[in-house]
């Protein structure tokens, strides 16, 4: 039985096409799709703008630098600080404000509330986040909502100002990626077994202690993923951080929809993307790195001296 | 696990762990309420009589959603918003289904790079695809994603690719999370019992993975309508719903904006209910099918 088991696999396999055949739409819509148009935004942005009357929207040829030294000006360098402020900054908060709802759900909730706290956190991907966004005016509005009613029960003589200043870009960046943060942080919450916790409480750890030497640094790869999540994708957006801030959420993906889109200068928009994505990466090896050098730094103060102790 | 734990520490602790517990519950509370208060003043608002989205009037009736039926361009919005996000669900199924087996039933040297390129797509800001995408379109030649094929409007064609890039990688993840959960003995005694690869694919792998087809065909339809800056670089002349967003004035903005968003939004529940009750007729609990559809 054995060995005519063995023996039809092994024609089988003789037959059969590679392992990853199956995978051949997919390897051929990657390279067709992703890896080739994206590799070819380094091209544009050497490249230069055709001439009014030119097919296509880049000329390959009369290769310089000249792009990146136009989109590096003054209003781009704000517009880059500001992007690397919001994005940062932003995805901070998430974590902040995602790490107490993750924990609860992970740890306390019953299986029941946990699908429909799950479920809650979903729902609002399902309506425009456009729409949704901008229905916080008609809360914040300095006539709206919020700011009669301060106004009648009197805590406040002035209505509130809150719209297009930077509060409001940093409620409109929480606002929408928070559910990306609490969802690789729950999973990897609950991933970890309740025993470990309570081996920790067992031995003489605090619940304090419990919390920032068992659970934070197993859950660390879920907090990672969410960091990931939404630094990312928030580093190009152009159009969160504007419904409701105005001005003050300009970032660099607006700069680059307006040199390809409206001005129909492609080349000059792939340098700025150039740049972003120089940025995205820039601050992600530094955001490890620190973080690498905390835990080295509390390993040591932690590490316990074998020799003292025998 | 927990009635243990309590029962061996002294009343003190148990009433302090409470008191943190009531901090969690109200945290929770509290965000899950700021995530959903928006979408309440968008239903209320669709229902708004005054001509602003912002600022309420009077009650208006089903006047901004009569709109809908009657102003044919903004409607075409909408209509575009459904073909690009079943467009790009279907190829994203194909495409998925078929890389998330042979990433886990045919795994190999290969699988490690399929998987970093899985990961670079996923990560990847959607301006960098709109960007690199209307670039690779738009070269000399003259191509079906500028001038359309067999009918097709070549923005439709371009949004079909580009939303399918993210919900591929999406679907074939979570594919590949449901096979490796799964032992593998039943494809190899339906190949045993000389069923052919293809019929074996069909009669068994197929059924075995259509939780995770269904939890990723709804994650796909979720990402493609609401997709807005790759779209406002490829969507040319296909503007979908958030492309046309993007080009009201905020100050001005028209209830329609409420009663469209609105529409797409009951659309995507009942997708979504749908899905769930598919879901638990398959048999996965509550807690499974919300983690599947949270896995995006």
């Amino acid at each position: 039985m054995g060995t005519v088991l063995q023996a039809s696999s092994g024609a089988r396999r003789r037959l059969r096409a590679p392992r990853f055949s199956l995978a051949i739409p997919a390897m051929f819509w990657y390279v067709f799709f992703y890896a080739i148009p994206v590799a070819f935004i380094v091209v544009y942005s050497f490249a230069s703008k055709p001439a009014s009357g030119e097919a296509g929207l880049v000329r390959l040829s009369g290769w310089s630098f000249e792009n990146y030294s136009a989109v590096w000006d003054d209003t781009f360098r704000q517009v880059f600080k500001n992007t690397m402020v919001i994005a940062g900054f932003g995805t901070l908060l998430c974590a902040l404000i995602s790490l107490p709802v993750a924990y609860f759900m992970a740890t306390k909730a019953g299986p029941k509330l946990k699908a429909a706290l799950l479920l809650l956190v979903i729902i609002p991907f399902w309506m425009s986040f456009f729409v949704r966004t901008a229905a916080w005016r008609i809360v914040l509005a300095p006539k709206g909502w919020l700011s009669n009613f301060l106004l009648d029960i009197g805590l406040r003589d002035t209505p509130i100002g809150v719209l297009d200043s930077k509060p409001a870009v940093f409620l409109a960046v929480v606002y929408n990626y928070l559910p990306l943060m609490i969802f690789p942080m729950f999973v990897s919450l609950e991933r970890i077994e309740p025993v470990l916790r309570e081996a920790s409480k067992d031995l003489g750890a605090g619940r304090v202690k419990t919390f920032f030497s068992v659970t934070l640094p197993l859950a660390s790869p879920g907090i990672t993923a969410g960091a990931i999540l939404v630094f990312i994708p928030l580093a190009g957006d152009f159009v969160t951080a504007t419904v409701l801030g105005g001005a003050k959420g300009n970032m660099i993906g607006r700069n680059i929809y307006s040199f390809v889109i409206e001005s129909q200068n492609l080349p000059k928009g792939a340098a700025a993307a150039m740049l972003l994505i120089v940025m995205i990466l820039a601050m992600i090896v530094i955001a490890f790195t620190i973080i690498k050098g905390v835990q080295l730094l509390l390993q040591r103060n932690r590490a316990v001296d074998l020799g003292r102790v025998g | 696990m927990t009635t243990a734990v309590s029962v061996t520490h002294p009343p003190v602790i148990k009433h302090r762990r409470d008191w943190t517990r009531a901090a969690l519950t109200i945290w929770s509370v509290f965000v899950v309420v700021f995530l959903l208060i928006p979408i309440g003043f968008v239903v209320a608002h669709s229902f708004n009589g005054g001509n602003s989205f912002n600022i309420w009037k009077e009650w208006g009736g089903f006047r901004w959603y009569q709109r809908i039926i009657d102003d044919k361009p903004f409607r075409d919005t909408l209509i575009n918003s459904f073909k690009a996000a079943i467009g790009s669900t279907l190829i994203s199924l194909v495409i998925g289904a078929f890389a998330g087996v042979a990433v886990t039933r045919r795994a190999g040297r290969w699988t490690n790079w399929f998987l970093l390129v899985l990961f670079l797509i996923l990560v990847t800001p959607e301006i960098i695809d709109g960007v690199a995408l209307l670039g690779w379109f738009n070269q000399y030649i003259e191509t079906p994603f500028q001038s359309g094929f067999l009918g097709i409007r070549g923005g439709m064609l371009s949004l079909w690719v580009g939303h399918s890039l993210f919900s591929s990688a999406v679907v074939t993840l979570i594919v590949r999370a449901r096979l490796q959960g799964l032992d593998e003995s039943l494809e190899e005694a339906a190949a045993d019992l000389g069923a052919t690869p293809a019929r074996a694919f069909r009669q068994i792998t197929l059924p075995l993975m259509s939780p995770a087809l269904v939890a990723g065909g709804m994650l796909s339809l979720s990402f493609s309508l609401d997709n807005t800056i790759m779209s406002s670089f490829i969507a040319g002349d296909a503007s979908t719903f958030p492309v046309y967003l993007l080009g009201t004035v905020k100050s001005t903005a028209r209830p329609q904006v409420a009663s469209g968003a609105v529409a797409l939004f009951v659309v995507t529940l009942i997708a979504a209910a749908s899905t769930i009750i598919v879901l638990k007729r398959m048999g996965q609990s509550s807690s499974e099918i919300a983690s599947n559809m949270a896995a995006g």
